[in-house]
């Protein structure tokens, strides 16, 4: 019998991951090329929702940009808001009272202790563990319901003013807040011995995507990523912005650098953040009104720029604001949000490891998957050739 | 902890402070990788990360600046190179080469000001930028785009 088709299976599979996919939480695409199973490389492309912001920001006033920065990003809203307000107030001169200090801290804390749940919680949920992630989520819905009560909002809460806070506490709210956070604090405690403890976790996470922390370092990866590589950064240690110079806390980091010790460090992230949240509750102090009176701001931001920095719940965010002092708007505003230094720059992350263990490395540092892949064939009594999924292929050609 | 860095005074034009307390450099554009390619020969190349490239149109000066914020380990001290580039003919090196994590950086800088990275061959329109605005030849980040 005569050959009639030659099909020719590529070296390199090429397997686009994103950007659509509903698991993914940042809209990119990773095209990823694998030989057999392993990844060879991964190209990172982005720009699939890009909305202007730092030009948005240069046409709007400083007050107005505060609810702008706070809206780059639904999870981390508050501490966008803080970082740039802190900007803001740094050209102004403007020194804050010590309890608006310690109620930016509080929202923080709840901030990034919902944060770190929920990726924790997607990464059980992409490696089949649907009734942990459900778990997880559920008891993330009480962290909610905590910042709800300190800032009015679940979500988007707009607490961050210039010269302090948008909303005061009271004892009552204090006491329901410190309630959440000692019963939170027992879970997260049982969840962190889950992904110690449980064997299909182990397997699935450790030893995959590591990075070595010569390789954190120079390309620049910040925040948990680092850390469990080993790196100890931490802005709100280094740069003890608002109350983080009077709060004792520990910079958690590991050596592993593997998916396992990311997740790990965030699991041990959000105890140190009860901590924090507890110590805040215990000791807030009553020096003046947290809350400024708005009508009072200074209308006219004079000349000058500020560069400041705030850990975010996934790095070091940093926000650059310049005023001319003739416009009422910033003449510049740059952000630097921590995902644009660990997704961009992660690509080699990927090669060497299996296409199972891109979704993991992916959710290590934050987002999902979807693959497709296809082989090219050549008919040579045609002389034509075409591409054709794997999925056709098996019903025969 | 800055004067960690005085090895680098020979490339200083002059320094400034951004607040709170950042130290800036200014040095000339064609230094800027010496200073760089010091700074791992001094201090090791895992003893500093570049933060963040900002680039801003200074119109008015016919100028676009470039401040390159360096986290510098294990103090998380943050300095500052700034350095002019001419507007008409934004072109500056790369530091890919020497330091991986300045590529979003540079491919940033470039899709939104302008800016040509000598040497970085991952630079590209449309990296964040969206069709449209690429298909007008426009950065958005230029005071007089119009976009």
């Amino acid at each position: 019998m005569s050959v009639s088709k030659i099909i020719e299976v590529p070296l390199a599979l090429e397997l686009p991951v994103g950007p659509q996919h509903p698991a993914l939480h940042e809209p990119v695409l990773l095209k990823a090329y694998a030989d057999g199973e392993e990844i060879v490389k991964v190209e990172i492309n982005t720009g699939y929702n890009h909305r202007g912001i730092e030009k948005l920001c240069e046409k709007n006033s400083f007050y107005r940009d505060i609810f702008i920065v706070a809206r780059v990003c639904g999870i981390c809203n508050l501490v966008h808001a803080d970082c740039y307000v802190r900007a803001v107030e740094q050209i102004l001169g403007m020194e804050i009272s010590n309890r608006a200090k310690y109620l930016r801290v509080l929202a923080m804390e709840l901030e990034r202790l919902h944060s770190h749940m929920l990726i924790n919680a997607v990464m059980a949920e992409n490696i089949g563990f649907e009734n942990l992630f459900m778990n997880i989520m559920l008891d993330r819905e009480k962290i909610m319901k905590a910042k709800e009560i300190l800032t009015g909002n679940r979500v988007l809460s707009d607490y961050v003013m210039v010269g302090g806070v948008r909303r005061d506490i009271d004892d009552v709210k204090k006491e329901k807040i410190r309630d959440i956070l000692l019963k939170t604090e027992e879970r997260i405690k049982y969840y962190k011995k889950v992904f110690e403890e449980d064997p299909t976790i182990l397997k699935r996470l450790v030893d995959v995507g590591k990075v070595s922390t010569r390789d954190a370092v120079i390309h620049s990866l910040v925040g948990p990523v680092a850390r469990a590589s080993g790196v100890k950064i931490d802005s709100r240690a280094s740069d003890k912005y608002d109350a983080y110079s009077e709060i004792p806390f520990n910079v958690i980091t590991r050596t592993e650098g593997d998916s396992w010790a990311r997740m790990m460090v965030r699991w041990d992230e959000a105890l140190e953040s009860v901590k924090i949240a507890l110590h805040v509750l215990d000791h807030l102090p009553s020096d003046a009104n947290p809350v400024p009176d708005e009508k009072k701001l200074p209308r006219k931001i004079p000349a000058g720029e500020a560069y400041t920095r705030v850990e975010a719940q996934r790095g070091e965010l940093t926000y650059y604001v310049m005023s001319d002092g003739k416009s009422p708007n910033p003449y510049r505003v740059k952000i630097r949000t921590p995902s644009f230094n660990n997704i961009i720059s992660t690509g080699f992350m990927y090669v060497g490891y299996t296409i199972a263990d891109l979704p993991v490395i992916l959710t290590s540092l934050d987002p999902c998957i979807s693959c497709m892949e296809r082989v090219t064939v050549v008919d040579v009594i045609k002389n034509v050739s075409y591409k054709l999924p794997f999925k056709e292929l098996g019903k025969g050609v | 902890m800055s004067s960690r860095l005085d090895f680098l005074s020979p490339f200083t034009l002059e320094t400034q402070v951004v607040k709170p307390g950042r130290k800036v450099y200014v040095v000339k554009p064609e230094d800027l990788r010496n200073v760089f390619s010091k700074m791992i020969e001094v201090l090791g190349d895992s003893s500093f990360y570049v933060s963040t490239i900002i680039g801003t149109d200074l119109k008015d000066e016919g100028r676009i600046r470039l401040d390159y914020y360096v986290v510098v380990l294990p103090e998380e001290e943050t300095v500052v190179f700034r350095t002019f580039i001419p507007r008409d003919n934004p072109t500056v090196d790369s530091l890919i080469d020497l330091i991986p994590g300045v590529l979003p950086g540079e491919c940033e800088t470039h899709d939104l000001l302008g800016v040509v990275f000598k040497g970085n061959p991952f630079l590209k329109r449309g990296f964040f930028v969206p069709s449209d605005v690429v298909e007008q030849g426009k950065y958005p980040l230029r005071k007089d785009s119009g976009v």
